[in-house]
């Protein structure tokens, strides 16, 4: 075993551990919720410095402070004990992730996350919970489904994920040869880039383009959809009271 | 390494954790809600591994299945979000373990039924004031007021 499997293995055993003690002892306060955090910190600096440092030193700067940013408002989101704070948590992971994208050179793609998920989807959630939620605290936000076996499955899937892709990548960088300099992290700010939108919307209206019909028909599907389901539960809720009454 | 290589290796890093950490509040928690916005982050991992590969191969594919990746998440939101809103009118309650009976009435349970631990109301943290001063002298007949 080599020394990048071993510290990927006690990253994931941090990790693991960490959101257990998270998800497991909400009632214990605040030294068991400290303790937690930082098992935590300690397994994701293990497994980012698992990955050193890219070749442009600002690059990975902000490449860290992003995935730094997106992993642990992903940590808040599901330990947050109010589904509130947990819905805005998860606004700050998607502000993470369209700082990701945008560092790919996706721009259109970090506006339309923010601007779909973090405009419209998170939105309605926020409704749907302003809607449905009943009193102060339930109690089914104060206690977990089996915390620890599901904090060792999604350590087991980060390390089989990691090294499976990792494998993979690493063959492919020992096919590529001498190191090209091909798409480099200044993609920021390259020239080439100005018209990424038009040449993303020319790929997407001519190679594409069943595929743009094929959402489009999917959306008004779930439209129809959503509008007969509260419709037919409003119907049967009535008939509901009905009877009773 | 290769430049490309390794910007490609960071991001399917990062993709795989998110996806984890999704996979950690989908199975543990009890509020649809909650489950739901791990779903999403699922789909948040997936999209940017997708991206990383995108740029690497110098290919469109991968954003453009990233925006199919998007429209599925407001679809899914859609029906999902009615769905959980029917099944909080029918038990008045955004509590997961309230459906892990499925089975007809006869049958007994696989599984004991979670959500009878936890019927007890719950305890509320109310702030402690401390005492302090004298106690005030109460003539004796006002300990008792039936009225004020």
């Amino acid at each position: 075993m080599s020394a990048a499997t071993i510290l990927l293995w006690v990253s994931a055993v941090l990790g693991a551990a960490s959101l257990a003690l998270l998800l497991a002892f909400w009632k214990r306060g605040a030294t068991v919720r400290a303790g937690g955090i930082v098992l935590g910190a300690v397994g994701l600096g293990l497994f980012l410095g698992r990955l050193g440092g890219l070749h442009d030193v600002m690059g990975a700067f902000w490449f860290y402070a992003l995935a730094v940013v997106t992993v642990v408002s992903a940590v808040a989101t599901i330990t947050m004990r109010k589904p509130v704070y947990s819905a805005i948590w998860f606004g700050m992971t998607l502000l993470g992730v369209a700082g990701l994208l945008l560092f790919q050179g996706a721009q259109f793609l970090a506006v339309a996350t923010i601007v779909v998920y973090a405009g419209a989807i998170l939105v309605t959630f926020l409704f749907v919970l302003i809607l449905a939620q009943p009193e102060g605290r339930a109690a089914y936000d104060r206690k977990c489904n089996q915390p620890f076996l599901s904090a060792v499955v999604g350590a087991a899937l980060v390390v089989m994920l990691s090294t499976g892709i990792g494998g993979m990548i690493l063959d492919l960088d020992l096919d590529s040869g001498e190191p090209e300099t091909g798409p480099s992290v200044e993609c920021l700010c390259a020239g080439e880039e100005t018209a990424h939108v038009a040449r993303l919307g020319t790929e997407l209206f001519t190679r594409h383009l069943v595929t743009v019909e094929v959402a489009g028909v999917m959306l008004f599907i779930a439209m129809v959809g959503a509008t007969a389901i509260s419709e037919s539960g409003k119907k049967r809720v009535k008939i509901k009271r009905e009877t009773k009454s | 390494m290769n430049p490309s290589v390794e910007l490609l290796f960071h991001y399917q890093l990062v993709g795989a954790l998110l996806f984890g950490i999704g996979v950690v509040g989908f199975l543990s928690r009890r509020n649809q809600i909650v489950l739901f916005l791990s779903v999403e982050m699922m789909l948040q991992g997936a999209a940017v591994s997708l991206v990383g590969w995108g740029r690497y191969h110098q290919d469109w594919g991968g954003q453009v299945l990233i925006l199919v990746s998007i429209t599925i998440a407001a679809c899914e939101a859609a029906v999902g979000l009615a769905l959980i809103l029917m099944l909080e009118h029918r038990r008045g309650s955004l509590d997961l373990a309230l459906w892990c009976r499925l089975h007809e009435d006869d049958l007994p349970d696989a599984a004991p039924d979670p959500s009878e631990e936890d019927l007890a109301p719950p305890e509320i943290d109310w702030p402690r004031l401390p005492t302090a001063g004298l106690l005030p002298e109460t003539p004796p007949e006002d300990e008792y007021r039936d009225h004020v």
